[in-house]
């Protein structure tokens, strides 16, 4: 991730054993200091990076544990003997046999079913069951019914087909290795965090050339030159932000997991909050993924049922005699039922055996009318024709349950025009009234209106057959229908609809403040496309397509200015025919988009065409169908209980409770963590300053070496690591979820105000803080700054063993090596006093540290404690260890920098009040990061 | 669409141009006149204050030292020893009888050296009472006599050569100054030949006494014209015809609170070095 700087820290330790490779051949003697220094470095990078690893991996394990691996069996006949064998052992050719609740183990060809229906969601995300045959029906693969694909499921029914296909081969195998094909990107934080890389390696560079080229021309030895390189490096390059950086987006996937995001690479953590397009699937992600019942139409009145989770209350109107007759044919013309054993299941989630449509009748009907199955149980059933696609409805025949009453009772439903075809008589307030005109054209009206709203419409009719004609004992026959399926009387129509999820408008709305715009891509029909968009806000209430405004001003399509409409329903038909530049135009003028009817291919054109638009786009979806979009897609989002393993593998996230809610908690998290990093780099960049000072003045004054590079390490990956992670706890300043996503070219993370506040401003105040506590312990040893100028060259001579200070006492080589140390130790105590105000000042960018409360991220705390015990360790506790130039440090210089970090915390309080005060300024813009 | 297609060399050469000077926008660097006007005038400004401050501060801190003492003085509790000539590149010394070239700079360093020792330099100092520390009260401050004499042979005064010339080169060997030091016991400097002998050494004063009448040391300000006590090596080489070599090793010795004897600093207390004498 932060590659450039391990390079960095490479060519420092490389370089550090070349000036032990040249001291030693000069000097056999020579100290091993620059070999463990050079050792240090290589221990750094490696370790940081084995820590990354570490996390990176700790999150793909989740990833792998989520997926369940059951190991699939197949049933399958060889040598004329029926095994059950893996199905990762099935060859071409074998014979398999299938029944409902299996999985299709391979892709195979029907030669024989059952009344055989499938459930090809995982292919196609639509989860309809479709009936299956052996006879061939269509050129493509996918259409004809005489094939089943892999990992789908058999709903009902028996078949036994051959294997065609297996493994990678297969349909589903090759969407997969399409989504495998597609390459991933960079994560957005990837490429902020290597900007910001190439920003501080920028720095570290030149200005390391630059002292390289001074200090061979002011005839410094080639060693020296190389050695205050090492140093140049070792300050600029922030050791420990790869780890920290790493456990900030660690902590924040922690959070999101909790929130039912599951994320699987540590950066797509950001890439949420950056998102300025979300691509969403209909199905399973806005609506609940079942089919409910969303209208009643009776008594030549519409009403609306409650669509929401539990269904709990039902408000129409049920004392009409009409909705007594109708709610009887709801219930006993079903085929549906529920499995058992599910008593205390509430019902809506009951698992049934049927149909999606039927499924939802039942579910209806028990929530009103209570226990279904006895109803049935009172009306036994003699008789019935299940619906099939040629007549498009679904008959059956009952005794009644009323003792007195013995007609039989013929009930009906199907397709609303089909029904109405086979009434003379319609039902208004329990009475049967004569189909007249102005009573079908009221079904019309009710039909299209419901049908508008993109719902399935089912019309119910049903017909007392006469005692004396049919008796007791009458033998129906469904095959020769020897009953009337004419005369009919009609009673009402239902329809019905996926509904949205109850919590789906409010997060739309939460989106759309956020300035994301959302985008529905989806293979069902316009339609009840337009109508689900419509009822989540994807499509606001008072916004109209080009059609509508046709409609509304009674013109043709093509005259209306497509400017005027702010949203589109595209089919995937007309994308078909589109080129890029038109859907470039699609997507770039209309805010509302919805495209219906499209194939995964299509899905990747439309990803494709909005990361055209330099939007971070991010796709949501749960078949297989989806894989490629979501590798595609800058941050793929799966689902976690509906979603195939492949749609999973494909995503960079998982939301493990199926609900788009949940993104919205994602890019609240996502954008956090990109203002909290923005102030952990400005925290962590603002001490380089404050080190790499030290060796400019050390070669330009010739002052004794302020600062050892052994000491800045400790600095780096010691007393600074806590606090740079405390911040990522803190929390936002204004409501993040109200301003537009940030621009990907223009709001970097590390910006130039960002660098030029850290740098130049709380970076040189701290290194003259630093600088005074330096002076002060040298002064009162008995070394003037007078003295100390141009001091540095007799100051190393390790053969100069009276060195006269400013007092006229004399200091050996080791005494002043010594007091060396000490200034390290001040130095260090220095940095790390006003790195105190540094995290303080950094809590916010733009509200002063008393708007956002100083003791409200208890972290912060925490960190400064670690900061001041650490160093205190440093100094006291390992005081004596030569080997890390800690020296014990007199109490009173430790408060020597206070003054300095106060004054830091007023100059950044000043520079945040100018900001609020003078939006939009020239100190706004060139101070705030 | 994944790769990104490569800018031309012309068109970034053409967003550099841009970048340097634009001429739509009047930008230079990105900047306008104006905002390179402000940015430069707020950091005269704000480092000008920096600048300011530093200066104080530092004043500040300055006014709180002594001149005369500084503050601490745990950092030096006991003396070095060192030796002169000063050595050039490390504790090694070589020079040819014959060729005075060789040796010319090490006399010079003595000559320069014992020079605030000369007759007319000492006059306005003190015969102290040997024996005793020199304690003074001030607010005048003297300074003890150090009679050249008690070098002997290597006063320079008879052999302006100091025995470079004749084979009979002298060190000289002192004690570092640290302000109030008082040594105990019998302080004396004791040198010995290491290894193989092929020199003699003769120490002047004899026994490399140091007296306490130069303790303790007031300070550079105080006590400007105060000489420390010097303890002269002289080796006698045997074979004036071959190349001699020899490490000496001295030490300060008999005096409980001055250390010679210290793991990582190795001149504290002592100081060995080595002579090669060529014909």
């Amino acid at each position: 991730m932060v590659g450039g700087f391990s390079i960095l820290l490479w060519i420092g330790a490389v370089l550090c054993w070349i000036a032990y490779g040249i001291q030693y051949s000069n000097d056999k003697s020579s100290s091993l200091d620059s070999v463990y220094l050079g050792s240090v470095l290589a221990l750094v990078v490696v370790l940081t990076g084995v820590f990354a690893y570490y996390q990176e991996a700790k999150s793909t394990n989740i990833m792998a544990s989520f997926r369940q691996m059951i190991p699939q069996q197949a049933l399958v006949i060889r040598d004329s003997e029926k095994k059950t064998v893996p199905a990762d052992q099935l060859v071409v050719g074998d014979i398999v046999e299938i029944k409902a609740g299996d999985q299709i183990p391979a892709d195979i060809r029907l030669l024989s079913a059952q009344g055989c229906k499938v459930d090809n969601s995982s292919l196609t995300g639509e989860s309809e069951p479709q009936p299956r045959s052996c006879e061939f029906t269509h050129d493509n693969a996918l259409e004809t019914k005489n094939i089943s694909f892999f990992s789908t499921t058999c709903l009902e029914g028996t078949a036994t087909g051959m294997v065609i296909n297996t493994g990678d081969r297969t349909v589903i195998g090759q969407i997969a290795s399409l989504a495998s094909g597609v390459q991933n990107s960079k994560t957005p934080i990837g490429i902020e965090i290597e900007h910001f890389v190439h920003i501080v390696a920028g720095v570290a560079v030149s200005i390391g050339i630059l002292f390289f080229i001074i200090t061979v021309s002011m005839k410094y030895y080639v060693l020296d030159s190389i050695i205050f390189l090492i140093g140049i490096i070792v300050a600029n390059v922030p050791e420990g932000l790869l780890a920290t950086v790493t456990v900030a987006l660690s902590l924040t996937a922690k959070r999101m997991a909790k929130k039912n995001c599951l994320v699987k690479g540590l950066e797509a953590v950001e890439t949420l909050g950056s998102t300025s397009i979300i691509c969403s699937d209909k199905t399973g992600t806005l609506t609940q993924n079942r089919m409910t019942v969303a209208h009643l139409w009776f008594d030549n009145q519409v009403f609306v049922a409650d669509t929401s989770e539990d269904h709990s209350n039902q408000v129409f109107d049920q004392s009409s005699a009409t909705w007594a007759s109708l709610s009887k044919i709801i219930t006993l013309c079903n085929r549906a039922e529920f499995r058992p054993g599910q008593e205390s299941v509430p019902i809506m989630k009951k698992a049934v055996v049927g149909d999606a449509s039927e499924t939802a009748l039942l579910k209806f009907s028990e929530v009103i009318l209570g226990n279904v199955m006895e109803i049935r149980k009172r009306n036994r059933k003699v008789a019935e024709i299940p619906f099939n696609s040629t007549n498009k409805f679904q008959l059956s025949i009952h005794e009644t349950d009323d003792p007195s009453d013995k007609r039989f009772l013929v009930v009906m439903k199907g397709a609303p025009e089909r029904v109405l075809e086979k009434c003379s008589t319609i039902m208004v307030n329990g009475q049967e009234q004569p189909l007249d005109r102005s009573t079908a054209k009221a079904f019309h009206t009710a039909y299209m209106e419901l049908g508008g709203l993109g719902e399935r419409v089912l019309g119910f009719c049903h017909l007392y057959l006469p005692a004396d004609e049919f008796p007791a004992t009458y033998s129906f026959d469904v095959d020769t229908m020897n009953f009337p399926t004419s005369n009919f009387c009609f009673v009402g129509l239902l329809s019905m609809i996926d509904p949205p999820r109850s919590t789906v408008p409010d997060a739309v709305t939460k989106c759309r403040s956020a300035g994301i715009k959302i985008i529905m891509v989806t293979g069902d029909h316009p339609i009840t496309a337009k109508a689900i968009a419509k009822s989540v806000g994807i499509i606001s209430a008072n916004s109209e397509t080009v059609e509508d405004i046709a409609k509304r001003l009674n013109v043709a399509v093509a005259q209306v200015n497509k400017r005027d409409a702010t949203a589109a329903v595209v089919t995937g038909m007309e994308l078909k025919d589109m080129s890029p530049a038109q859907l470039d135009e699609i997507l770039a003028n209309h805010s509302e988009i919805v495209f219906a009817r499209t194939s995964p291919q299509q899905k990747l054109i439309i990803v494709e065409g909005c990361q055209r638009q330099d939007a971070i786009v991010a796709v949501t979806g749960d078949g297989v169908n989806d894989s490629p979009a979501l590798k595609k897609a800058d941050i793929g989002i799966a689902m976690g209980i509906t979603g195939s393993d492949a749609a999973k593998s494909a995503a960079d996230m998982v939301l493990l409770d199926d609900n788009f809610a949940s993104i919205v908690t994602g890019v609240e998290e996502g954008r956090l963590i990109f203002d909290n990093l923005k102030k952990t780099i400005a925290y962590t960049l603002t001490k380089n300053i404050a080190e790499l000072c030290p060796f400019l003045i050390y070669i330009i004054a010739g002052l004794p070496l302020p600062i050892g590079t052994i000491t800045i390490l400790f600095i780096d990956l010691g007393t600074d690591i806590i606090p740079s992670i405390a911040l990522a706890y803190e929390k936002a300043e204004s409501d993040i979820m109200n301003r537009k996503p940030r621009h990907k070219r223009k709001d970097r993370l590390v910006n130039e105000p960002l660098a030029v506040y850290s740098y130049l401003h709380i970076g040189l105040m701290q290194a003259l803080g630093a600088f005074v506590v330096y002076f002060t312990v040298y002064a009162q040893e008995g070394f003037r700054p007078s003295t100390l100028l141009n001091l540095r060259v007799e100051w190393e001579k390790g053969y100069v063993n009276d060195l006269e200070d400013s007092y006229g006492q004399e200091w050996t080589s080791y005494q002043r090596k010594y007091l060396e140390w000490t200034g390290y130790t001040a130095f260090f105590v220095g940095i790390m006093i006003q790195q105190i105000a540094d995290l303080i000042i950094r809590k916010t960018r733009r509200n002063s540290i008393f708007q956002q409360g100083l003791f409200r991220n208890k972290v912060i705390w925490v960190g400064i404690a670690s900061q001041v015990i650490i160093a205190l360790i440093l100094s006291y506790g390992l005081g004596s260890i030569v080997a890390l130039n800690f020296t014990m440090l007199r109490p009173q210089y430790w408060f020597v920098a206070v003054p300095h970090a106060v004054l830091i915390w007023v100059y950044d309080e000043m520079r945040k009040l100018a900001i609020r005060l003078y939006p939009g300024s020239w100190w706004d813009k060139n101070m705030y990061y | 669409m994944t790769k990104k297609e490569k800018k031309s060399f012309n068109q970034s050469l053409a967003e550099w141009k841009l970048f340097i000077y634009n001429p739509t926008t009047g930008e230079f660097l990105g900047r306008t006149a104006k905002s390179w006007g402000l940015i430069l005038l707020f950091y005269l400004v704000f480092y000008g204050f920096l600048a300011a401050l530093f200066s104080f501060t530092m004043w500040a801190m300055l006014q709180t030292l002594n001149d005369e003492v500084p503050k601490y003085r745990d950092q030096i509790p006991s003396p070095g020893l060192t030796v002169f000539p000063k050595p050039v590149t490390a504790l090694d010394f070589s020079f040819s009888m014959s060729n005075p070239e060789s040796y010319r700079g090490y006399i010079n360093d003595l000559k320069k050296f014992l020079k605030s020792y000369g007759l007319e330099e000492q006059k306005n100092l003190t015969n102290c009472t040997s024996g005793v520390f020199f304690e003074q009260k001030g607010p005048e401050y003297t300074s003890c006599r150090f009679p050249l004499a008690l070098l002997e042979a290597c006063s320079g005064v008879d052999d302006p050569k100091f025995g470079y010339s004749t084979g009979r080169p002298c060190m000289l060997v002192k004690m570092n100054r640290i302000i109030g030091l008082k040594p105990q016991g019998e302080p004396r400097i004791e040198c010995i030949l290491k290894g193989e002998n092929t020199a003699v050494l003769s120490t002047y004063p004899s026994n490399g006494m140091i007296d306490f009448k130069y303790f303790p040391y007031y300070g550079k300000k105080l006590q400007g014209s105060y000489l420390q006590p010097l303890v002269a090596i002289q080796l006698i080489f045997d074979n004036r015809n071959d190349i001699n070599e020899v490490t000496v090793e001295c030490k300060i010795d008999g005096s409980p609170n001055l250390k010679n004897q210290d793991d990582r600093d190795k001149f504290l207390g002592r100081v060995v070095f080595k002579i090669t004498m060529r014909p």
